[in-house]
């Protein structure tokens, strides 16, 4: 089944900037950084494990790299094999049942027909607040999670529209780079606490008993090490912004080319663009996943945005 | 030595021809089981009938006419056998079950029926996968169609016996969506 399910064209043209899009080049790309960034992300962890055993015990440089690799290991499974279900209980998400959901249920079975890819599952979030995201590490494992907010606010047509934008990040493997660069940034954000609370405690009294004579060497591993663990971190999510952000518009451009109704789509932006009510309250690193950003600052440029501005999401819309 | 290059390069062009082959059967493949995915939700909208018409009549027993025409659209549908046939008979029983839905609109009991409610949705449901699942069947073909008549797969589909199969003509107003242009992929009669 998987080998002979029918897709979507390989390749078309992104009708607003006439760019030509190769979907099995970019979902290739997608997939090939995903084991890049794991790389960078191991060598990162060692540099810092070594330079940490450096300036703390240069004795222990085998323990420290060892727990490093061990961190980073863990992440990267966990972001392959368990980012779905780590996401999907971030945002408190349940299944959908078709006798609850019936309507939410048959419009993604309508969206996955569409668009050739196995139903994934489906949940709910039970809050006022419209929005969606969808997680997993590949179309035969993946999830899409709605909030009720979002079913009550939309018609069949932009349900559609929204539904098929998450469907979109699913078949192009957007979700598993996301959650493997999540992975990254949540390995060494546990590295860096380790390290500051280990400065505060442990760390001062050892240091004090050190031999002098690495003195000068320990200081630059110091410095270097700070600044690795202050800049990567930072580093880590304005790559994630700005890869979420160029991602959304081509899955707003898939949307519309598997509903044929590029209109459902500006429609649900426009209703979430008029939502005034209680926010969706979800931690700093599934941010970016949702269909638009659950801080509900929708029209933030620049590069601490998690999405294009909504404003400009329509406007490539209305103009397909 | 230059029977060597010869032969390697028999070698490569029989290596290449497979692969084309199998491209071939794989595309044929893929439009065929979308056209199975069709099949499957009209099987589903066939056996949701009987329960909706027995919903219906307990409300509105009198409206024999319109019982009558979706019965018969059921029976057109059980017995159709080509694409045509069924194509017909699935176009026959949208419009017999939308006149149904318009008539229930006149029974403001029967619309607050729980079962009722349930089945409305479960066929307008069934109804826009359909839509969907032909709007696929298109893409499927339109790629089907478009690999065997250029080259190279055009060389193998004519020793291979493989014709350009069939669009679906999607009734008019089916899916009341505007037509969208990705370039040189335009959707098929969408």
């Amino acid at each position: 089944m998987s080998d002979a399910a029918p897709r979507l064209p390989d390749r078309f043209t992104e009708p607003t900037t006439g760019r030509r899009i190769d979907l099995l080049g970019y979902q290739a790309a997608n997939r090939r950084n995903s084991w890049l960034l794991a790389l960078v992300t191991m060598a990162l962890l060692v540099a810092i494990a070594y330079l940490l055993a450096q300036v703390t015990d240069p004795g222990a440089t085998l323990f420290f790299v060892g727990v490093a690799l061990l961190i980073g290991a863990g992440q990267a499974v966990a972001g392959f094999w368990f980012s779905d279900r780590i996401a999907l209980a971030a945002a408190g998400a349940r299944p959908a049942t078709v006798e609850e959901h019936r309507y939410l249920v048959n419009v993604s079975e309508a969206v996955a027909i569409g668009a050739g890819v196995p139903m994934p599952k489906v949940y709910v979030i039970d809050s006022p607040a419209p929005n969606a995201f969808a997680t997993g590490r590949d179309p035969e494992h993946a999830a899409i999670a709605v909030t009720t907010g979002l079913i009550e606010l939309l018609d069949r047509q932009e349900l559609e529209g929204v539904v098929a934008h998450e469907m979109a990040h699913i078949r192009n493997y957007d979700v598993r780079f996301m959650s493997m660069l999540v992975a990254t940034l949540g390995a060494l954000l546990v590295l860096r606490d380790l390290f500051l609370r280990w400065g505060y405690f442990g760390g001062g009294g050892r240091r004090r008993g050190g031999r002098d004579s690495n003195g000068k060497g320990q200081g630059i591993a110091l410095v270097v090490l700070l600044v690795l663990l202050v800049v990567s971190p930072i580093v880590a999510a304005l790559v994630r912004f700005a890869v979420s952000r160029q991602r959304e518009y081509l899955a707003d451009a898939a949307a519309a080319w598997i509903t044929r109704n590029p209109e459902g789509l500006a429609r649900a932006l426009e209703k979430l663009r008029a939502y005034s009510g209680p926010r969706l309250e979800v931690s700093e690193a599934v941010r970016s996943m949702f269909f638009v950003n659950p801080e509900l600052n929708l029209n933030a440029t620049g590069m601490l945005a998690t999405h294009p501005p909504i404003e400009e999401r329509i406007r490539r819309l209305r103009r397909m | 030595m230059g029977s060597l290059i010869v032969l390697i390069i028999l070698v490569v062009l029989a290596l290449y021809a497979v692969s084309v082959y199998n491209r071939i059967v794989a595309y044929e493949k893929r439009y065929q089981n979308a056209w199975s995915q069709i099949d499957v939700q009209l099987k589903r909208r066939a056996d949701l009938v009987p329960n909706l018409v027995e919903t219906v009549k307990g409300y509105a027993a009198h409206e024999q006419q319109v019982f009558e025409e979706v019965a018969r659209s059921r029976q057109a549908m059980m017995n159709a056998h080509s694409v045509n046939e069924s194509a017909e008979a699935a176009n026959m029983m949208s419009a017999a079950l939308g006149r149904l839905f318009a008539i229930a609109e006149n029974y403001p009991q029967l619309r607050a029926n729980e079962n009722f409610m349930m089945l409305q949705e479960e066929l307008s449901g069934v109804e826009n996968k359909i839509a969907y699942a032909r709007q696929f069947y298109n893409d499927a073909v339109m790629q089907y169609n478009t690999l065997i008549e250029t080259v190279p797969a055009v060389f193998l589909a004519g020793p291979m016996g493989k014709q350009p199969a069939v669009f679906l003509q999607i009734p008019e107003g089916d899916r009341n969506v505007p037509q969208v242009s990705f370039g040189d992929t335009p959707p098929p009669q969408a």
